[in-house]
């Protein structure tokens, strides 16, 4: 959790806008740092988080999470943490030797025209379920995290499915339950003629349903040692959508977290 | 005030076309308000958005004359939640619909939105079914949302043709507005466009001012004081009396005076000569092409 961040989002773990729908995107950089910002954030708050970890083991979440200070294995253990590890699952769907319910989530590595359907059935089971711990305790509201939706465009998904796929998931998880939801794409360069089925499509669409998109690139200057790009966020509030924000930071992300700060004003400049 | 008149009158296809930077949805609301205003029972096919964002601010005295027909939250059938998904989109459910919430009067039919209905339809058959709703006599005034950079160019080129008012909002320089291209055309053929300034209150009404003509005018208004350049400089630019009579008396390498020119081009006696005889074919021209050179 990256204290600066939150305070740039006006939220903390005790207080922050529930049925939230955040859209974090990158070009020709590396946003996934926020992934674990908001993975860190959320278990902090105390709410069921369901993180669909397509590109990455658990085992990489958990370490980066040990040094933001949260345990994924104890979160997961006590029910709190639902995770989908994609990399793992998707040998046995592949090769068919595993035919039991759990391997429904990932239908679409067989069939990728079908939808994801399969996969939506499994974010609601799991946001739906009461999660009681052992100690019976129960958790705040749910959120879901997907690391990353542009993954599923080179399996063969269409653009329009993934984009109903997260509708049903904003319409279930933040018009329904009230909670919080959280979406990673990695775009290619822009085209000029952008129309083709693409990233560049599919940020566009998640984008007129997202709440708030925050969009990191590298520095439009070039390389910096001090300086590792910036990231732009991108206010759209529901009801009035005429008015939108934009601002743009710079950040440096470093071994225990991440610091930003207004353009102009890194360390190594003032 | 044209954005103001096709709100006011209805009628037709009327197609609001938004993209991420500016959402069209405050606009399709002022749209509804101002038909349930009017009297007219509106049909609301709601597949993108809740009912709550779509519906925000509607006058509640008219509020019976809408139906919210559930698309959201389950526009695809998945949950099996819903009253009316997107597969349905077609002449025959939608009037079917239609008879069974009212009585004779005309209805206005509101699409949120239109995207969502070509991603799952061919385009083809969506646009018939559009032109056998407007024909069926059923619906008044169609009114859907479209976002166009979520589609070829080409597709959205052919629902704009369909529609009779296309609306392209934008943002615009100042945050609290936004900016509204209406292009409408009427049966008789004529086109009228227009660009204005609009903003949505919050209880789903528009305000339009005209776009002024030069968007630049608050930057000519600087008082720009005209500076001697050549002042406070560490080496000199300016030239004494004698320097400026030297300059002007130098000449230059290749203006030629008049006497210098005829010196050049008068033939000299025994030089060669050039005799030339057309032929037949030949396009011979007395003038001298080079006559109208200043050299």
């Amino acid at each position: 959790m990256f204290p600066e961040l939150n305070s740039i989002l006006n939220s903390t773990p005790d207080s922050f806008k529930s049925s939230d729908f955040i859209l974090v995107s990158d070009r020709r950089a590396d946003a996934s740092f926020l992934i674990h910002h908001h993975l860190s954030f959320y278990l902090r708050a105390g709410c069921k988080v369901c993180f669909l970890g397509l590109v990455q083991s658990f085992s990489h979440y958990s370490a980066v999470g040990q040094r933001l200070g949260v345990s994924l294995a104890q979160a997961r253990e006590k029910g709190q943490l639902v995770f989908l590890e994609g990399l793992k699952n998707s040998i046995g769907v592949i090769l068919q030797e595993d035919t039991s319910q759990e391997t429904q989530p990932l239908s679409y590595l067989r069939t990728p025209g079908a939808g994801l359907e399969g996969l939506f059935r499994f974010v609601e089971r799991s946001v739906r379920q009461s999660g009681d711990g052992d100690a019976g305790e129960s958790w705040g509201p749910p959120v879901l995290l997907i690391d990353d939706l542009s993954v599923l465009l080179s399996l063969g998904v269409s653009v329009g499915a993934i984009l109903d796929f997260t509708l049903y998931c904003q319409a279930t998880v933040c018009s329904e339950l009230q909670g919080n939801m959280v979406i990673l794409v990695r775009c290619e360069e822009e085209d000029a003629d952008d129309d083709e089925e693409g990233s560049n499509l599919l940020r566009r669409g998640l984008v007129h349903q997202c709440n708030l998109a925050l969009h990191v690139e590298g520095l439009p200057t070039g390389y910096c040692r001090d300086i590792h790009g910036q990231m732009e966020v991108w206010w759209r509030q529901g009801e009035e959508t005429i008015y939108n924000q934009r601002k743009i930071f710079h950040f440096k992300v470093h071994d225990k977290g991440a610091s930003f700060f207004a353009r102009g004003t890194s360390s190594a400049v003032l | 005030m044209l954005l103001l008149d096709v709100i006011q009158a209805g009628g037709g296809f009327i197609l609001i076309e938004d993209t991420v930077q500016c959402s069209g949805r405050g606009l399709l609301r002022c749209f509804i308000n101002a038909a349930l205003k009017r009297g007219e029972d509106v049909h609301v096919l709601g597949f993108e958005s809740p009912e709550t964002e779509v519906c925000a601010g509607l006058d509640s005295s008219c509020v019976q004359r809408l139906h919210f027909h559930k698309g959201f939250p389950d526009p695809l059938g998945w949950t099996r939640r819903s009253s009316f998904t997107v597969e349905r989109f077609a002449s025959q459910h939608i009037t079917q619909l239609i008879k069974d919430t009212q009585h004779a009067k005309a209805a206005v039919l509101v699409a949120d939105s239109l995207s969502m209905v070509l991603r799952h339809h061919d385009p083809v058959v969506f646009c018939q079914t559009l032109q056998e709703l407007r024909q069926g006599g059923v619906i008044k005034t169609i009114i859907g949302l479209l976002h166009s950079d979520l589609h070829q160019q080409g597709i959205v080129g052919i629902v704009c043709h369909l529609a009779s008012t296309v609306i392209s909002v934008a943002p615009a320089d100042n945050e609290r507005h936004s900016v509204a291209k209406t292009t409408r055309r009427t049966k008789s053929g004529k086109v009228m466009q227009e660009e204005e300034y609009f903003s949505v209150s919050e209880d789903a009404t528009l305000s339009v001012q005209a776009k002024p003509r030069q968007p630049g005018h608050a930057q000519k208004e600087r008082d720009v004081s005209e500076a001697d350049p050549t002042s406070n400089l560490t080496f000199n630019l300016r030239l004494s009396e004698e320097e400026r009579k030297a300059k002007q008396k130098v000449a230059l390498p290749f203006v030629f005076s008049q006497e210098k020119k005829s010196a050049l081009l008068k033939p000299t006696p025994g030089s060669g000569r050039i005799v030339y005889e057309p032929d037949a074919n030949d396009d011979f021209d007395e003038e001298d092409p080079d006559d109208d050179l200043d050299v």
